[in-house]
């Protein structure tokens, strides 16, 4: 903070500000490993490719420094992000072995580790950081996370809740849908064709204890099976890995308990 | 010929699922298709058969793009 | 979670779909007693000489798709497609990776009751 108020009056005094701040400061360059793949040449095996990034050139977070790659280095370099601040989950990747948000992941200014990023894992890759979430989304559209009602309030205008029945949402809503959760779960990498997954699961729980939707019963039941629900071993990565702090684990948990006491 | 190993039977039932497939579209845009999808099949042909990831990767990639193809708005193909 | 959607849904369709095949293939049955060898035989060898990669001159029950007629693994699943075209069945994966020579796809398709 101080260092960047520092910059910028520097830049209004000197007409060569730019270089005379670099100057001042010793170049901290950092190794980036980034994991490369094209599907235009499916017969080369995927590659980490190595980039370096003067610190005090780039942003504070991973994002940052993958947009001044794809910038300034290799235009080819692929990704997703949007939102650069952690509320669309676009770019969701595994930075230095965790899943995390690129946008909400700061570098870390040792620059004598190298950082290494690989897109999420146990999914298919579109292409470099990209992975394939289509599986993922038909099974958030299988748990229909919308409501559903058979009545219509009275007076014709909205669903009312009351605060305490809001408050059982907080913690729930919040999800993004980044998919980190969900790649970090062993039982999803083994079980992912049959087995929901903590993202989906906790969007399940969040519509179960939703005081406005009627339909409880029918998304119980489809969670009674021995796959979509129950290859949760409480792992716990989910809760680990979230960028967003929230707990998928007590979420699956709390959908066990209930299911227990039908 | 020899016995196909399993990767490549997956190849060819992705190949008879794509020929059948032909036969749901007009039959003037027939022909397009036959040369299509033997132009796709034919791209890939040098691969290696024991570079497993390879060959997964194009069969997945096939079946997406023949669901894709089979829609039934899609009546031609150049 | 699929399961159960598509559960529902065969279970709805399902009466509509099961009275169909009886009557078609009640009158089927009938039709297919029909198709002797010769005719099965002549029609095959019809489709194979006016499939596209066929080159060799003469064609026989005993030609095999690979050695005499120079069809490679794929070419060979084409021409079997265009063979349950022709006689309106489709040959189960198994079965049409095991079929090798001319002769032996007359004879399976001969066995087909089905077959029109």
């Amino acid at each position: 903070m101080f260092r960047s108020t520092l910059t910028q009056l520097t830049k209004i005094a000197a007409p060569h500000r730019f270089l005379a701040t670099t100057a001042e400061l010793a170049p901290r360059v950092k190794t980036f490993k980034i994991y490369r793949w094209n599907p235009d040449t499916p017969e080369k095996k995927p590659e980490l490719q190595t980039y370096e990034i003067n610190l005090n050139e780039c942003g504070p977070m991973v994002l940052d420094a993958l947009l001044k790659i794809k910038n300034e280095q290799d235009s080819t370099l692929t990704l997703r992000r949007s939102c650069r601040e952690g509320i669309c989950g676009s770019c969701a990747m595994n930075i230095g072995g965790k899943n995390t948000l690129a946008c909400l992941c700061r570098i870390d200014t040792n620059t004598s580790k190298e950082l290494k990023i690989y897109p999420l894992p146990h999914m298919f890759v579109v292409r470099d950081l990209v992975p394939d979430l289509t599986h993922f989304y038909k099974q958030y559209k299988s748990i229909q996370p919308y409501l559903q009602r058979d009545t219509v309030p009275e007076d014709g205008t909205e669903n009312l809740q009351s605060v305490a029945d809001r408050k059982k949402l907080d913690g729930l809503y919040e999800c993004i849908l980044c998919a980190c959760c969900s790649t970090s779960c062993p039982s999803y990498w083994w079980n992912q064709q049959q087995y929901l997954g903590p993202a989906v699961l906790m969007q399940a729980y969040r519509w179960l204890i939703d005081s406005r939707d009627q339909a409880t019963a029918v998304r119980k039941e489809m969670l009674q099976n021995s796959m979509s629900l129950y290859r949760c071993h409480t792992i716990m990565n989910c809760s680990k890995t979230c960028p967003k702090g929230l707990n998928p684990g007590k979420a699956i948990a709390e959908i066990k308990k209930s299911l227990a006491f039908d | 010929m020899a016995r196909l190993s399993g990767i490549q039977k997956e190849v060819t039932k992705l190949y008879r699922h794509c020929c059948r497939c032909v036969y749901k579209k007009p039959e003037e845009t027939r022909p397009n298709w036959r040369r299509f999808i033997r132009g796709e099949f034919a791209k890939y042909r040098e691969i290696p058969k024991r570079d497993f990831a390879t060959v997964e990767y194009l069969i997945r990639q096939g079946w997406k793009r023949a669901e894709l193809y089979a829609g039934e708005g899609v009546r031609d193909v150049r | 979670m699929f399961r159960l959607a598509a559960a529902s849904t065969f279970r709805a369709v399902r009466p509509v779909v099961r009275a169909q095949p009886t009557v078609v293939s009640a009158f089927r049955f009938y039709a297919a007693e029909a198709l002797t060898k010769e005719a099965v035989s002549t029609r095959v060898l019809q489709v194979v000489k006016n499939f596209d990669g066929v080159k060799a001159a003469e064609i026989t029950a005993a030609s095999s798709f690979t050695k005499d007629l120079g069809l490679d693994s794929l070419d060979t699943v084409d021409l079997l497609v265009s063979i349950e075209e022709e006689f309106d069945i489709e040959i189960p994966d198994k079965i049409a990776d095991e079929l090798k020579t001319v002769g032996q796809t007359i004879d399976y398709v001969a066995e087909q009751p089905n077959a029109a």
